[in-house]
Formats: C-alpha cells, structure tokens, sequence
C-alpha cells in the first residue's frame, strides 16, 4: 500500500474496575511526546487525559457475508476512517472497551474491513483482570472467559491484594484458557510499557517467536460452556490438501466456538513454514521463510474456544499426516 | 467533447496536468462542493479552501480536526467536524456556527435550497426554512449517510439495517423505513426519485424501487463502494470500488436483470472516485494510485488519461458550476486544479 505505515491499535479489555482506564492514564502520562488517539466507550469509568478522545458506542454488525459469526464494530470503521483523514500522523490508536464486551467484534473488524487493515493493524489486544475477582468473574459471565482467550497480554492487576497461593491460582486459570498470553502480574497496572504497546501480537511471524506453554489438556471438571484450549504437536510432514479441507470445514462448521486459533505447519515437499491465525471463522496465513537450522519442524497448533473436545481436533489433526 | 487530449499519448504529464496549477496543502483532501463558481475543499486540518478559476484559493480555518462532511448551501458551505461544530462558511470567508455537538463528530451533512440536515451518532437533525430550531431524526443506529431528493421534500437516512425516508406532509415530516440486512452509507436517489441507493459495507450497493420498495442488489465488487455519481440523462449510476467504472442504466424498468456498462479501465487496482461530467454521458474516474480517467459510457470508446499516478488514492473531484474547470485532489492532500477545456487558458 502506498500510504505511510500502519497505525499501531492496542485493544484493551477488562471488566468494569479491573483498572483499565489506569492503564490508559500511565499510557497517556509517561508516554508524552508521542501523539495518541483513544477510543473509549460510553461507560467510561473516569476521565481521560488526551487531547484526542472519540466516543464511540460499541455498534457491533453482522457481516452480511454467509459467514454467521462474523461481526465487526461499525464504530470503529468510521471512527478509524475519519482518524486516518488527520493532517498529522498518530503514533497509535488505543481501543478501550467496556467490560462486558466480546472481544471477538474488535479483533473481526481488522480482517474484515480493507480501508482499516491497509490504513491500521491490530498491535495487541490487552486485558486487564482484576486477581482479586478474576475466578469468580469467570464463573459467571463469558464475557470475561473471552476477554481471556483473546489477549495477548493479560495484566493480573491488584496483585497486593491476594496472597501467593491465591495468584498461582488465578494464573493456572487464565493458562488453562490461553496458554499464548504473556502474563504480567501489577498493582496499580504498573507494568513496563513496552510491553504492552508496539508488541505486534497480531502479525503472523509473531507467531512464531511466542510459544505456548503447553499444558497437559485434561478436561476433568469443567463445564460445558469453559473456554479451554488445546495444542498438538506433529513430528511428521503434514499433507497440505488434507489440511485445508479439514481445516476450512473446522472453521465453517466450529467456526462459532473456536475463539482464536494459531499454528506452525510444515508440509510435506514444502522448505517454507507455514503459519496462520485465525479469529472464529477468519484466517491469516502465509508461507513465512525457511525453518530456523536445528529446528525440529515440528507442526504446532493451537486452538482457544469452547466445546472443542467435541470437534475432533486430534483424530482431524492426525488424519492431515 | 473537445478537452484536448488527443495527443497526449507517450507524455509523462497529461495535458491537463501541464494547464493546470499543482498544490501541496499537506492533509488528506475529505470533500468538495461547488458554490457560484468556487469548488470549496475541506481537509483533514480544519481548513476549507475555495478555489476559483485564475485566482489563488483562499483559505479558512474552520474547524479543530478533520472536516469529515462537506455541503453546498446558496452562497455558503455547510461543514461537519470531528470537533463536533456543523458551521455555515460563506464565500467571504464569514462562519456561523449552526450547531456543536461537542466531543460527538458530525459524520454527515446534505442540503437542498434551504433545507439542510446533519448527523451525529444515531440522531439526524434537519433544519427546514420555515422553521427555526432543527427537527431531530432518531435512528437505530449511527447514522451512514444523508441525502436529499431533487425536490428537497425527502431526505434518506442510512444505517445498519436499512434506510429511512423522511417525507415532507402537510403537518410533519413522517417516515418510512427501506430494510435490508448489512450496514449502509453513502445514499442517493435518483435524479427522477423513483429509485433508492445505498453503497454498504459489504462489497455491494443495494437498491429500492421507491414506489414498491423492490429490492436491487448490485454486487460483485471486489472492494468496497465508496462514491456514486448519477450519469447523463439515461441515467446512469456509475460506481467505483472495481477495477473500471460499473455504470448502471436506471432507464426504462431500471438495471434489474440487466448487465452493467464497464468504462476506464485502471489496471491492476480499484477505483476510489466518481465524478459525473454535468449535462454528457461522461464520467471522471479517480483510482488508487492517484490517476484520473475520463470516459464516456461507452465500451467501445477509449478512455483518456486526466491525472496521472501520484502514489495516493483520489479522494475528491469536482467539475465548476461553469464547467469550467476541474479539481482533483487525494488522501495527501495534492490537488490538481486545471482548466478542463483546450485554448481557455
């Protein structure tokens, strides 16, 4: 594309007093000198500091697409659109939503809409969780699951309110649902900025520099309705035919239950690695070089969602071989 | 039609460019109108300048932030910003400030005669000349577009899920709703005001036969429709978002069932533009990478080359009241403002 770079957008989530608008004052405040537009919903908790704050009202649509869970934020591609009409170039757009809002929305409108993925990128979608209420929130609203398996970066904020064994807990939570976020434990949402801005989370070799942490999926006590995820590993070749068509129909008929999904293929009678993610139905994917030397090649794949013993991953996975 | 541009085959610059007067005025280029025989700009920095034909344009700080929606009233323009303030600016330069909705933008104008409207989030506000306050539209969502008839006695207000007729009767102006699924913007009638159309965010403009709200689905873009401009007096409904002008006849019982006329082709890219060329079966089209075609609604005649490449998306051209001359301008704020006919210099 012609047009100067990308504007960065940072996405942050969190239910209502986990501290986002902290977060988004200590963004604003110590990162003076550089220009900012922020997007807040019209729940806001407090006010913010910046010359450049768009109401917006958090219009999800439907895509008109045959694609039944693909919605996108209506708001923010005209929001987005009149940013990029400024005379001056911003350094990054900040997305606040409000506490109870999918995240799925946000993340769709990216790939969805041409004019705001030539003119933007998705940087990060960050969540703050409150370490104190995280668990419970869980239980209680999906919301706050989704928040979880969308992000990037999760800040266990109020960290000096709950004791050690407390936090392992809620962090073996927050790892069961998304075994990609970083973590980064806070008080006062007191972390390094720079780890959580410019952090590319959404570009496809990013992918291959975070590795999950991958847990033993054993799903003993869980309901239904828990968003989990599960990985696999396949030390031989893929068959690319096979993958597309499994994948393709994965995503066509689970589309609706897979939240995020992410993977490293190697195909055989291919050099180059393949990598892709993906939000519910829509996928990025592209051949990304050649595998490191000493790499094992192995394929990865990982998938965040609910309900995905019930989709055969292993036995579709297995079958791509 | 005589712009002079036969030979202007293997020359970097087109004959237009070498006539014309180039400016660099360092933000994107949002909209023009023409009043009198100014084409009136706004831009990405507040500013509204006007441009005449052998003079320097002038310029006028209007608004803090992007002028996101532009309108011609009489004299003046109506303007729409992301400062929330819808101003009246006349061609003295004098504002009037009719409106500020504070830190809410004001995403769309239109006017008629004196009949003018704007809108701001889910409401639209229509000012009629008989009265003094403005009559508030409420919508179910953020409005995407507004547009008067020729007669000025309706106004269409699009959004997610349809469009909004406001009709004029003798006591109020009452409603009524034209529903297709998706989210619509830009909306027009046609100039005989039987038809309705909304360009959507899905790769598609969608249509209604007013008189039984027939549905007219125009798909098949590869991207999304970003201008309409009603065409000679067939008419024609000539739309960018592909790779050539698609022109829809809106003749005899309307496109339904029939196959568009495709003019300009601009290669390996979609174009962002479409300007009518008032009173000729002749359309401007503007594309991504800045050039500008002119074409006639004709497949069988070749188009000619008005702008050539700048590496920016056209966002604007306007042809003078007077026809006299023409003004290109793109998301870099490059402006193009030339004499449209040979030997008038």
């Amino acid at each position: 594309m012609q047009t100067s770079e990308q504007v960065p957008v940072t996405v942050l989530t969190g239910f209502l007093g986990a501290g986002k608008t902290t977060l988004l004052n200590r963004i604003l405040t110590e990162q003076h000198g550089r220009k900012y537009a922020v997007i807040v919903n019209e729940f806001g908790e407090q006010g913010i500091d910046n010359d450049l704050v768009v109401d917006a009202d958090e219009e999800v649509f439907e895509m008109n697409n045959g694609c039944i869970c693909c919605t996108v934020r209506g708001d923010l591609i005209r929001i987005l659109g009149g940013l990029m009409k400024r005379a001056d170039q911003l350094d990054a757009i900040i997305v606040e939503t409000t506490g109870l809002a999918d995240p799925a929305p946000v993340a769709q409108t990216f790939f969805v809409d041409q004019d705001v993925a030539d003119r933007t990128k998705l940087d990060a979608i960050v969540t703050v969780a409150d370490a104190v209420h995280l668990n419970s929130q869980l239980g209680e609203h999906h919301e706050a699951e989704e928040q979880i398996a969308f992000a990037d970066v999760v800040l266990m904020n109020k960290v000096d309110l709950v004791d050690e064994v407390g936090l392992e807990n809620v962090k073996s939570r927050i790892r069961k649902i998304n075994p990609y976020a970083k973590i980064i434990k806070t008080t006062k949402c007191a972390a390094p900025l720079d780890e959580i801005l410019g952090l590319n989370a959404f570009s496809l070799d990013r992918v291959l520099e975070v590795e999950p942490d991958f847990l033993d999926s054993d799903h003993d006590h869980e309901h239904d309705d828990d968003v989990t995820s599960i990985s696999f590993v396949s030390e031989k070749p893929l068959n690319m035919d096979k993958f597309q068509s499994w994948f393709g129909d994965l995503l066509q008929t689970h589309g609706q239950d897979i939240l995020r999904s992410k993977g490293i293929l190697n195909f055989a009678n291919k050099d180059e690695r393949y990598v892709f993610q993906g939000v519910h139905m829509l996928m990025d994917a592209s051949p990304m070089g050649p595998w490191p030397k000493n790499d094992n090649k192995n394929s990865r794949v990982v998938f965040i969602g609910r309900n995905l013993d019930k989709m055969g991953l292993k036995e579709g996975f297995e079958g791509c071989i | 039609m005589n712009l002079g541009l036969k030979d202007n085959q293997g020359s970097s610059k087109t004959k237009l460019e070498e006539r014309g007067t180039e400016y660099n005025l360092k933000a994107p280029v949002t909209g023009a109108v023409t009043i009198n025989n100014f084409i009136v700009v706004s831009f990405g920095d507040g500013k509204v300048r006007f441009f005449s034909q052998n003079n320097e344009p002038f310029v006028v700080q209007a608004h803090k932030g992007v002028i996101l929606s532009l309108a011609g009233i009489e004299d003046s323009v109506l303007t729409g910003g992301e400062d929330g303030r819808f101003l009246k600016i006349s061609d003295n330069g004098n504002i009037k400030e009719i409106a500020n909705f504070g830190t809410q933008w004001i995403d769309a104008v239109a006017s008629y005669k004196m009949n003018y409207a704007c809108s701001s989030g889910r409401k639209a506000y229509l000012w009629t000349e008989d009265k003094e306050t403005a009559l508030t539209l409420d919508n179910p969502s953020t409005v995407g577009g507004l547009s008067f008839d020729e007669t000025g006695n309706r106004l269409a207000v699009s959004s997610y899920g349809g469009v909004t007729v406001w009709e004029k009767g003798n006591r109020r102006w009452k409603s009524s709703r034209f529903v297709w699924k998706g989210s619509h913007g830009k909306v027009t009638f046609s100039p005989d005001g039987k038809y309705l159309i909304s360009a959507m965010q899905e790769n598609e403009i969608h249509g209604w036969r007013i008189r039984d709200k027939t549905d007219l689905t125009m798909s098949g873009y590869p991207s999304k429709v970003k201008s309409l401009t009603w065409v000679g007096s067939t008419p024609y409904l000539v739309t960018s978002g592909a790779n050539e002008a698609i022109c829809w006849p809106f003749d005899g019982k309307g496109p339904l069932g029939r196959k568009p006329i495709c003019v300009a082709n601009g290669g390996n890219q979609n174009a962002t533009f479409v300007q009518a060329l008032p009173d000729e079966n002749a359309v401007f089209i503007g594309f991504h990478d800045g050039s500008v075609l002119l074409s006639e609604i004709d497949e069988t005649k070749k188009s000619y080359p008005i702008r050539s490449q700048t590496g920016y998306e056209v966002s604007v051209i306007s042809i003078s009241s007077d026809k006299k001359y023409i003004l290109i301008g793109d998301i870099k704020g490059n402006v193009l403002c030339s004499p449209l006919w040979a030997g008038e210099l």
